[in-house]
């Protein structure tokens, strides 16, 4: 997991990144199963932060996925990393029907001077859980996805980040006038994470 | 202490009594004997007794009477020092009414003071409950106030936002349009220098026509120049042989007739001979200007059939280009709509001259909102600090009014403790009036006066503790004056100090609440996904989970060929065993096919390779990589089938052109 002293205490960035790519990686797989991007029955049932956590078992989204927090980590650790978002297409008409959007706060001090901070795992976890908890209860405001849905991961980095082989710059893929629900926030005192779903509303349909 | 009469001695013997009332006033007490008879009086034996008895009687009745006299000697000097005691008593009794009456005054004094500073503790009071009342009142309109600001400031803010969102979008619009228009532009320009050059070589192509045109008509002049000279030539052979044939009729009808018939019909054979002959090349020379004139016309419609076929091919050219070109005339006038109705939309905005100026400043406009953002959020926190301290300061101060209300509470109640002991005090003098009523009625019946000195003891010891009392509570009144005053000084500073942090802590939580709102409202643009390209720039991995369903299936389909090419190696291995001794195997084959099995290893190793970038994420170069190989194996198989077509089996052939489609 990251280099987490024995105290579990004490956070490191390195730490910090593998907590939030982590929380990101299980997140993104409740927001797959939840919002029926994959079927039901290509999902397992796995123990994480206390709550019962629903993971793909399809190879190809396993593979993307641990591609993509490779890459976030990597950015985390440097601290070139601001938003990830999580878009949810029309495969037929490539519309942007919802985005999960995962704003990073990072502590600029502890990226240059390497500093070390103090936070409970149990607290961190009592955090990242409420969020989980959230996005589980979000099916009962969001709109139903009618048609057959696609996903899509965007990152926003500084300008100064090289583009790696495998991504691409690409467009911010907004909604037009979206309904907006904020969630719960996470805070590992090196990186804030505050979570923001928006999607299209129904009525305009 | 209540003086008590003293109970009046028993009476001596009636004599005593009725001696009282005798005229000798000087109130003595004489004997008396009444020489009368003896009426229900026990005679004494004394009295009957003889002459010595009465010796003896009157010795001892002397005795008696002497005894008798000292006494009221006694009793006349305990008169007298009684009543000096007296005149003493009434002396002092009226030196203490004198005092009582001036307590009395002293007292009504003070309860008309008390009365007075009671009627001014209730006027306080009651000044300050209106006032507490008021600034309820004042409170509560303030709150109203407030919440219809408040409802005002969200409906400006409302306006506001929306205001900013539609400036927002019309600039994304206007970016959009922009690069659209530059983009337009630069299509423009290109299709412009297209058509220059177009029209450059048209130019170039009609100057090269008119050359042509004119090197033709050159040609022609001098064909026809020629011509000309020929016609003129034929023309002068004709006026030569029209001159020759008059001068040959006139020599005909000049010439004599010798025998007229026998030449005549020569002649006329002759005449006949030329005339045909001059019919003739009439004929000749009027189809040599047919075949002249069809000449010329020939080459004009060539030329103009010439001329025609390069117009037409132009015209066909420019009609594709006027297709081209009036689509683009069409997009250019939607474009010019779209651009005409924007130029509507936007404000400030007359021409497409004002839009660069309109973006630049929408720009700075942006620049300084992100700045007023910051400065926004920084005078946010400050504020938030300094209401947090407001509300500190507040609760401290209510706090502090509170325990000033308890303290003026505290005051009225001993105001009305004062008013208790008071009326106490008022129950005390009435009851020392009675006493002194009392007093009197004694002095008047007078029968004795020691009862008169514990009822003055008493009188003053009581009167001693009634002006310590009054003392003391003078005191208390004094002071509690001075607490109350001291109060009222404390309330009316804590009160305007109230209303001081009350309107600070109002203006506070107004800023509080804009900028609350403007955080939101930046919140929810960040939430929209709005971000500055000047910092940020957004990534997206490239998703392969499409392309590496793709690739598995072609991934499997080159793993069949490759079986398949492998099976083919192998009967043409065994083909070319089984055909070792003819000569119709080439020497190239085992290379071939050691070509092959090169390939085949090379294919598996490649895709080992490609099932290892599919981890990567290099399937689709891999892949096109992989289809080339295979279709210079194909293509190698083909050269070798054709190569081999006489021995290898049809139906490996078929299998191979099934496989190869």
């Amino acid at each position: 997991m990251g280099s987490r002293t024995v105290s579990k205490d004490i956070i490191t960035l390195r730490g910090s990144a593998a907590i939030v790519c982590e929380f990101f990686g299980y997140a993104a797989n409740s927001i797959l199963y939840n919002r029926g991007i994959y079927p039901e029955e290509s999902f397992v049932k796995v123990k994480k932060y206390g709550l019962p956590m629903l993971l793909t078992q399809d190879e190809g989204v396993k593979s993307f996925l641990a591609g993509l927090t490779s890459q976030l980590t990597e950015w985390m650790e440097a601290g070139k990393l601001q938003r990830v978002v999580l878009v949810i297409m029309s495969r037929t008409t490539m519309e942007v029907l919802e985005r999960w959007n995962f704003s990073i706060q990072t502590d600029a001090e502890v990226v240059e001077k390497g500093l070390i901070k103090e936070k409970s795992d149990k607290e961190i976890m009592r955090e990242i859980q409420a969020i989980m908890r959230q996005i589980a209860s979000s099916i009962t405001y969001l709109p139903c996805l009618d048609e057959p849905c696609v996903f899509d991961v965007l990152a926003y980095t500084d300008m100064d980040v090289a583009i790696p082989f495998s991504w691409i710059e690409s467009d911010a893929k907004l909604i037009k006038n979206p309904q907006m629900v904020k969630l719960h926030s996470f805070d590992t005192k090196i990186h804030k994470v505050d979570t923001l779903v928006s999607y299209k509303n129904d009525e305009q349909d | 202490m209540i003086l008590r009469t003293p109970v009046p001695k028993k009476r001596k013997p009636e004599s005593v009594v009725e001696n009282l009332h005798s005229p000798v006033s000087d109130r003595r007490l004489v004997l008396y004997e009444e020489p009368g008879p003896v009426i229900a009086v026990e005679p004494s034996d004394e009295m009957v007794c003889t002459y010595h008895c009465r010796q003896m009687v009157k010795s001892e009745f002397m005795v008696a009477l002497n005894n008798a006299e000292k006494q009221v000697a006694e009793y006349q000097a305990k008169l007298e020092l009684l009543n000096n005691d007296l005149t003493q008593s009434e002396d002092e009794r009226t030196k203490f009414r004198d005092s009582v009456l001036s307590l009395e005054q002293k007292l009504e004094a003070t309860k008309g003071r008390e009365q007075a500073l009671q009627e001014r503790l209730l006027k306080e009071v009651d000044e300050f409950m209106e006032r507490y009342k008021e600034q309820v009142k004042r409170c509560s309109e303030l709150e109203v106030q407030l919440s219809k600001e408040v409802d005002s400031r969200k409906k400006a803010e409302l306006s506001f936002t929306s205001a900013k969102e539609r400036v927002t979008d019309l600039e994304g619009r206007l970016q959009r349009l922009s690069d659209s228009a530059e983009r337009e532009k630069n299509t423009l320009k290109e299709e412009l220098q297209h058509l220059q050059d177009d029209s450059k070589l048209s130019a170039r192509k009609m100057t090269a026509d008119l050359e042509r045109m004119t090197l033709r008509s050159e040609c022609s002049e001098r064909e026809s120049e020629l011509l000309k000279k020929q016609l003129n030539d034929l023309r002068k052979q004709l006026d030569e042989c029209l001159c020759e044939k008059n001068a040959l009729e006139q020599k005909l009808a000049t010439y004599p007739i010798p025998s007229q018939e026998s030449t005549s019909s020569g002649d006329k054979n002759l005449v006949r001979y030329l005339q045909e002959q001059i019919r003739g090349y009439e004929a000749e020379v009027q189809e040599a200007r047919k075949f002249k004139a069809f000449h010329t016309n020939s080459e004009l419609l060539k030329e103009k059939l010439i001329e025609e076929k390069g117009r037409r091919e132009k015209v066909e050219a420019e009609l594709s280009k006027l297709q081209d070109v009036q689509l683009s005339a069409q997009k250019l006038e939607l474009e010019l709509v779209s651009w005409k109705s924007l130029l509507e939309e936007l404000p400030d905005v007359s021409s497409l001259n004002d839009i660069p100026k309109r973006f630049a400043a929408l720009q700075k406009e942006a620049i300084q909102n992100m700045m007023e953002v910051s400065e926004v959020k920084a005078q946010l926190k400050q504020l938030e600090v300094a209401l947090e301290l407001g509300e500190n300061k507040r609760q401290h101060y209510e706090k502090e009014s509170g325990l000033e209300k308890q303290r003026a509470n505290n005051a009225v109640l001993e105001a009305k403790r004062l008013q208790m002991m008071l009326s106490s005090v008022t129950e005390e003098r009435d009851r020392l009036k009675k006493e002194a009523t009392m007093l009197s009625k004694l002095k008047n019946s007078n029968e004795s006066g020691l009862p008169n000195e514990t009822l003055v003891k008493d009188l003053e010891s009581s009167l001693a503790d009634r002006e310590n009392t009054i003392k003391e509570l003078q005191n208390n009144l004094h002071e509690q004056q001075g607490v109350v005053n001291h109060l009222h000084d404390e309330l009316k500073i804590l009160s305007e100090q109230l209303s001081s942090e009350a309107r600070r802590v109002k203006s506070l939580e107004r800023e509080g609440d804009r900028l609350r709102a403007e955080i939101s409202l930046l919140e929810s643009k960040l939430g929209h996904g709005d971000y500055s390209a000047a910092n940020t720039k957004v990534l997206r991995m490239v998703n392969t989970l499409a392309v590496d369903n793709e690739t598995k299936h072609t991934i499997d389909s080159l793993r069949e060929e490759l079986k398949k090419t492998q099976s083919k190696l192998q009967a043409i291995e065994e083909l070319k065993g089984q055909s070792d001794a003819a000569n119709i195997i080439d020497d190239g084959i085992p290379e071939i096919l050691a070509q092959l099995k090169s390939q085949i290893a090379t294919l598996e190793k490649r895709e080992e390779r490609l099932l290892w970038m599919i981890s990567n994420g290099l399937m689709e170069f891999m892949s096109h990589v992989l289809f080339y190989n295979l279709y210079m194996l194909k293509v190698m198989m083909k050269n070798l089938s054709l190569s081999m077509n006489r021995e290898i089996p049809t139906y490996w052939l078929t299998t191979t052109l099934l496989n190869q489609k």
